[in-house]
């Protein structure tokens, strides 16, 4: 790579705010983009490295603001062109974010706005072979059936297959180099380790240089050939992957290292067996549930989107009991289930001997109060205009307390035990950080004594930092309250850490259910083993992503296929799994997995 | 087959509207006090033959057999004679009795079909007026929050807000036709008496369609494909015109569907004040006389272009937006 740069950045710093208010958010920021080079760009939020890949494509708007340095691409600074002479240069320099879903207009079909784009920077392309190009990449990127796709709206792609699309319209143009800010984000493990392959792929063919921001140095070390660590707007260390995990120099880039959650090494943390129970707490019986949605430009037809299929796991008490899978697997519709927003349309879900839905009157009230939700989202789970003290409150009047007394000392001690500082009571939840919201909806379920908390990807907003402090603080809860935990959560890592059994879910079905040691050692099936094939860690894997990941996306749950509805993606897929559906087989100690080619005690042998 | 499919019901759903609005309409009006024979026959008439004439009417049947009666002359397209007035066209009610011009009484449907088209014609002007002003207005304010175009908005449609519709039409009937005599104003002698009148109820739209237009497009303006548009390379242009607006229609058309109905209210004034012979002119009237038959086909054509607007508002809304499914 001894050609001259694509670009060079050179002492780049940015402000946010003018006059005497201003903040650096990056400082002094300097390096070379050589041809055909993936540079990756790591650092944990907040760190300045979305402002960085803007700027890279002269994107800073107000209050941010470039106060000193150059980005200089064709030897002109492209900072300093305007409007007009920067639009030419758009064909040359591509962009892709990290919000797939917004990136196009909701109301024009994908592949008609990447002819836009190709049509606006490459004035007098015809149209007929713009709208060539545009199948033929879509193609590429593996979008199954393109000439369909490109009339197809961004509401009917999935986020991993709009990803690809925005792909496909940032190489439309043949750029020179291509900025991919945290990318693989939003995205699931699986889908998010298919598109880093293919950009991979695309830039080699195309020649495009790569500047690959990401948070994940995981994913960073998959993509990039030279690494730079960006800590509170500085770039703190450069090096290859491979020498700046083998031997980090700077502190910063050690902590990141540190944080990254441990699976199958020493240093991951052993979670005990499930304790032994007479009674389970929560046990769900063969529960099915199916949506029934109009089916588009019909007079009356439905669709049936059978959202989860013949579910029957137990819970014990004072157990971690782990859900996973990617999104659209029904773990969402499972939690509903589970918490009684919804009854299942055939089989029961059953707690403390009572089925939930007979549940009445008090009953139903003692119900509500010992068992509670804790959402995803931080920042919309709260009413804004409330205050803190207010939303703890709530609960407690809801459930009968009117001693105006008690009630401020249970909501003050709740906020002690979620270590929330007493002088937020009155306090509205706007300047709150994330995980402080969380603690927040934590205390709001906590206040009322429950002895069942169901997580629902609570800790997937928050970052790994966070993410431990609220997982310490599970714990001590536990102990203390003697409380079952469900966590239903897309992420490995954190089940790893934390969950005594797991039930791996795909397509409204649990296709497995072990113990977290035998899960991550030994999965029995397939989907487990593409599952972790692709978490973002830096060990060495035991299940290779050539041998394990998938391709594709999962069928849709309006038309499943016949068999197992794993079959259309599985490496070991044979005539059996096409014609007939496997059902969970033990394999031993109450370890059960769907799938043929599961020997066990009892199992038929595999075909 | 989507558009098919879409139409069949809501055209199906819009008549069991109808229908309801209909039968509402025809019990309200049976059970006001007023006895339309005596408007019909005039205050000398003797009580004999006043009931004579009701019971030839049918109007003392019971309430629900008369309205059967009326439907199934409505679904045959026969909307009934009107009351009060004589097919000659002079509209009477006085006292006299036994006048032989009342013999032959005027069609519904030819009443309404004779006035309904100077209203849509009155009403389409005012909306190309409101349209074309509310989108000068609107979109420069839409595109600079909180700048000078954002403030001549606000101002322009706080005026136009607090101005009644009835003192305007005087004041600009003054201005414009007496004083400057530039526009016609009163009756109807041609295209040009229509002007003015659709810039008083033009003058009435305006305002909440540029807040909305306004309010739709500065929020349209932050979605993230409209920055993301910019790095990919879109022009300004292009941004604004084929995305933002396009985006920020669907409230504005949703809005429109509402105003053009309420607009239909609001002619009844304005038709007044300018004499101009519309539909709003004919219901004021008919509502004056008692004249239950008149009434029930304004109201029935009324609900059906309400129908009617809602499912053409709706169908270019899915067509705009395909996420919206109605």
């Amino acid at each position: 790579m001894n050609s001259s740069p694509v670009l060079s950045v050179r002492n780049l710093s940015v402000d946010v705010g003018t006059g005497a208010g201003a903040r650096p958010v990056l400082s002094d920021v300097s390096f070379d983009l050589a041809p055909r080079e993936i540079v990756g760009i790591i650092g944990a939020s907040g760190s300045g490295k979305t402002v960085l890949a803007r700027a890279l494509v002269n994107w800073i708007d107000p209050p941010l603001r470039i106060a000193s340095g150059s980005v200089e691409y064709k030897s002109q600074n492209i900072l300093d062109l305007a409007g007009g002479r920067m639009r030419l240069l758009r064909r040359e320099i591509a962009y892709v974010g990290a919000n797939p879903m917004g990136a196009l207009d909701p109301t024009l079909p994908v592949g008609r706005q990447i002819v836009e784009k190709l049509s606006a920077v490459v004035p007098g392309i015809d149209p007929s072979e713009a709208r060539k190009r545009v199948i033929d990449l879509l193609g590429a990127v593996r979008i199954p059936s393109p000439r369909l796709r490109f009339d197809e709206y961004p509401s009917q792609f999935s986020g991993g297959m709009m990803q690809r699309a925005l792909i496909v319209d940032a190489l439309v143009s043949n750029p020179a180099f291509l900025v991919a800010d945290n990318v693989t984000q939003p995205l699931d493990v699986t889908v998010a380790a298919q598109v880093l392959r293919l950009m991979r792929e695309l830039t080699e063919r195309f020649d495009t240089a790569v500047v690959f921001v990401s948070s994940s140095l995981p994913t960073v070390k998959e993509a990039a050939d030279q690494v730079l660590v960006l800590s509170e707007g500085r770039i703190v260390e450069r090096n290859t992957p491979q020498r700046l995990i083998d031997a980090p120099q700077h502190p910063y880039t050690l902590q990141l290292i540190s944080q990254i959650p441990k699976i199958w090494t020493s240093e991951a943390a052993a979670v005990p067996r499930t304790p032994n129970a007479a009674r389970p707490t929560i046990s769900i019986r063969d529960a099915t549930r199916t949506y029934r949605v109009r089916k588009r430009g019909t007079f009356a037809a439905h669709s049936e989107v059978r959202a989860v299929r013949n579910v029957t796991f137990d819970v014990m008490p004072g157990e971690n009991f782990g859900v996973v899978g990617e999104s659209g697997c029904g773990k969402s519709t499972l939690m509903r289930l589970l918490s009684r927003l919804e009854f299942p349309d055939s089989g029961s879900v059953i707690c403390n001997g009572e089925d939930l839905s007979k549940l009445r009157g008090k009953t139903l009230l003692k119900f509500r109060r010992d068992f509670q939700l804790v959402l995803q989202d931080p920042f919309n789970s709260l009413p804004p205009r409330t205050s803190i003290g207010a939303i703890l409150e709530d609960p407690l009047r809801v459930h009968g307390m009117r001693n105006a007394k008690e009630i401020r000392e249970r909501v003050l001690t709740v906020m002690a035990e979620v270590e929330l500082p007493a002088n937020l009571y009155d306090e509205l939840p706007l300047g709150l950080s994330a995980g402080q919201r969380q603690r927040v909806n934590v205390a709001r379920a906590m206040v009322l004594e429950p002895k069942v908390l169901i997580m629902d990807e609570t800790l997937s907003s928050l970052d790994q930092t966070e993410q431990f402090r609220l997982l310490a603080l599970f714990e001590k809860l536990q102990v203390q309250h003697g409380l079952t935990y469900v966590f239903i959560s897309h992420d490995l890592a954190m089940v790893r850490r934390v969950c005594n059994r797991v039930a791996v879910m795909y397509l409204g079905e649990v296709v497995e259910i072990a113990h977290n040691e035998r899960l991550f050692f030994d999965p029995g099936h397939p989907y487990t083993k593409a599952l972790l094939s692709a978490v973002p860690t830096l060990e060495e894997r035991r299940y290779k992503p050539e041998d394990c990941l998938l391709e594709g996306e999962p069928p849709s749950p309006i038309d499943l296929p016949p068999g197992c509805s794993f079959a259309s993606r599985c490496p070991h897929a044979f005539d059996r799994c096409r014609a007939e559906s496997p059902t969970l087989t033990a394999r031993n100690h109450g370890e059960l997995a769907a799938c043929f080619l599961v020997e066990g005690p009892g199992a038929r042998a595999a075909a | 087959m989507f558009v098919i499919s879409f139409l069949v019901r809501r055209l199906a759903q819009g008549a069991l509207i109808i229908f309801l609005v209909t039968l509402l309409i025809f019990t309200l009006l049976r059970i006001v006090p007023g006895d339309p024979v005596r408007l019909m026959a005039g205050g000398m008439a003797p009580e004999a033959l006043i009931e004579q004439i009701a019971e030839e009417m049918g109007l003392r049947d019971p309430v629900l057999v008369q309205f059967g009666r009326y439907m199934s002359g409505v679904v045959r397209g026969d909307l009934g004679q009107s009351f009060v007035r004589p097919a000659s066209g002079a509209s009477t009610g006085g006292s006299s009795f036994g006048d032989a011009t009342r013999g032959e009484r005027a069609d519904v449907l030819t009443l309404i079909g004779e006035t309904l088209p100077m209203t849509l014609q009155l009403a389409f002007l005012a909306i190309v007026f409101a349209m074309v002003f509310s989108f000068l207005v609107g979109i420069p304010a839409g595109l600079s929050p909180g700048r000078w175009p954002d403030r001549v908005a606000f101002y322009v449609s706080s005026i136009f807000i607090s101005l009644p519709g009835f003192w305007l039409g005087i004041v600009l009937a003054l201005l414009l036709s007496v004083k400057l005599g530039w526009l016609p104003a009163i009756g109807y002698k041609g295209f040009a008496y229509t002007i003015l009148p659709a810039i008083v109820l033009a003058v009435e739209l305006s305002p909440v369609l540029i807040r909305t237009l306004t309010g739709s497009i500065s929020s349209a303006m932050t979605m993230p494909f409209i920055a993301v548009g910019r790095v990919r390379g879109l022009s300004q242009r292009r941004i604004i015109f084929a995305h933002a607006l396009r985006n920020a229609s669907v409230p504005l058309l949703n809005l429109l569907g509402i105003q053009i109905s309420g607009l239909l209210g609001g002619v009844l004034v304005i038709e007044f004040i300018f004499d101009y012979p519309g539909l709003g002119l004919l219901t004021i009237n008919a509502v004056l006389q008692r004249d239950f038959p008149l009434i029930q086909g304004i109201a029935i054509v009324t609900s059906a272009i309400f129908v009617l607007i809602n499912i053409a508002v709706d169908l270019i809304a899915t067509l705009i937006d395909p996420r919206l499914e109605y």
